[in-house]
């Protein structure tokens, strides 16, 4: 990951995008790395009995990905402060998953340089499934 | 016939604002964090090299945003009174729930949290919030958890919201 | 009918021959998980005061468990998480199904949380059988601290063509 600095970054760029497709493999990954074993993730017959079309993406996983997204963004010495997200929309195995941002507020504070993230998960559709925020830390060029 | 909904909040859920349940403790451990990061996609080193993350300045392999370590599993205790969510079990009539949103809140300049840590979570109810949208009337319950390590810093928070309707 | 997968004089001569260790680690989250896993109640495996007050490092391993391999996306199969290492022997099998043919694990010692283990394994046998091919590799896991060997095992895969 390459390491970006504060002076190169300027309000309303977006950040680099990271695309995600998961395998119902990967849910079940995911339930090994999170402890959630609900059965609304890997089990299709469950799923369907309450009311589901079928297996859906844990929201936690995808609030995990926006965490890669800032992580991998902000190189080796920024830092994140903050990050979440609501979940909005249901997300599908086997479908596109974009993790996108943009950078809303640049400002320092306490002698931090710190930017204000809008980050989300957005369908194939378009729409912002996971629409959260990020708060990051980032190092001056030296 | 009124057009204001009757309040759900009550004396007892009132009296809990501010007051913190019991602790729940959580293990950081390089088998963890690895699974953790596998598990998302990350392909970081300093999540599953110890040497890598070493050479990064940290003390071992760094646990990966959003992830706080692993309860302490074990069937053979009796289970408790779930005290660590802080607050949970209020009877109130809204029947359906809804997950508002999660909220993680580092303090890097504290420490970072990484394998060999050992992590002691703290929850209360922080308010409640009457509303109505297009669900109807909601309640809306904010909980804030605080993260302390083993030396007592405070490593990050959540801020979680839940929505009954 | 011509056979599956043939058992060359060459296939024979690289029984035996060691990977590359690769290191294991025994945590107490990998263990309770473990143990979780198959449903055991027993307390020697996720209460570690309960373990040391029976004589144990801390919580033990239970039957089966040899640790966990270090993973990393680069060099470990994202399906089955074994590590991709030098040494050893590779077989072109065929693939169209595979199953899991049994497990001997021989404990030499207990293994607890804390332990770091260091595994080599090496091609021990290949049977044919029909459309099925018994693949046998055993491995050895030495505590890496002391060097003594801990436990043993011999893991049969069925590749079926």
């Amino acid at each position: 990951m390459p390491q970006i600095y504060f002076e190169d970054i300027q309000e309303g760029q977006e950040i680099s995008e990271l695309k995600k497709n998961c395998s119902t493999q990967q849910l079940v990954l995911w339930a090994a790395g999170s402890g959630d074993f609900y059965q609304i993730h890997y089990d299709k017959d469950f799923a369907q009995g309450t009311g589901l079309p079928g297996l859906i993406v844990h929201g936690a996983l995808k609030h995990a990905f926006l965490g890669q997204l800032v992580h991998d963004w902000i190189g080796p010495a920024g830092r994140i402060r903050k990050f979440g997200c609501s979940y909005r929309g249901m997300d599908y195995p086997g479908q596109d998953i974009r993790c996108r941002g943009v950078v809303k507020k640049k400002y320092t504070e306490n002698g931090m340089n710190l930017l204000d993230l809008d980050v989300w998960t957005e369908n194939p559709e378009g729409k912002k499934t996971s629409p959260g925020t990020a708060t990051v830390t980032l190092p001056n060029r030296q | 016939m009124t057009t204001a909904n009757p309040s759900v909040i009550t004396d007892e859920m009132r009296a809990a604002i501010g007051v913190e349940g019991s602790p729940s403790v959580m293990e950081v451990e390089k088998t963890n964090c690895r699974m953790f990061a596998r598990s998302v996609g990350h392909k970081d080193p300093i999540f599953f090299d110890e040497d890598a993350a070493k050479a990064a300045g940290y003390r071992n392999i760094v646990a990966p945003p959003g992830f706080l370590g692993t309860p302490i599993f074990n069937p053979t205790r009796p289970p408790g009174v779930p005290g660590e969510t802080g607050g949970r079990g209020f009877t109130i009539p809204y029947k359906r729930v809804l997950n508002g949103g999660t909220e993680y809140e580092y303090f890097p300049e504290n420490d970072v949290i990484c394998a060999g840590d050992t992590i002691t979570a703290r929850t209360k109810v922080a308010g409640f919030e009457e509303t109505t949208g297009s669900l109807g009337p909601m309640l809306i319950t904010r909980r804030e958890t605080t993260y302390t390590n083993q030396h007592g810093k405070v490593v990050a928070k959540l801020y979680g919201t839940v929505i009954q309707y | 009918m011509a056979e599956v997968f043939e058992v060359t004089d060459e296939i024979k001569a690289q029984y035996g021959k060691e990977t590359d260790p690769w290191v294991y680690e025994v945590t107490t989250t990998s263990v309770r998980m473990y143990a979780r896993g198959i449903g055991s109640t027993d307390p020697l495996h996720y209460d570690v005061d309960y373990a040391k007050s029976q004589g144990f490092r801390s919580i033990v391993a239970p039957m089966g468990y040899v640790g966990t391999p270090v993973f990393h996306p680069d060099t470990n199969d994202g399906t089955f998480g074994f590590p991709r290492r030098a040494g050893g022997t590779r077989l072109n099998l065929p693939m169209k199904g595979l199953l899991d043919g049994g497990t001997e694990t021989e404990y030499l010692d207990y293994i607890c949380a804390g332990d770091t283990l260091l595994e080599t394994s090496h091609l021990a046998e290949v049977k044919v059988r029909g459309n099925m091919v018994f693949v046998t590799n055993e491995s050895v896991f030495k505590d890496r601290a002391s060097g003594k060997v801990v436990a043993r095992q011999r893991l049969t895969s069925i590749h079926i063509g």
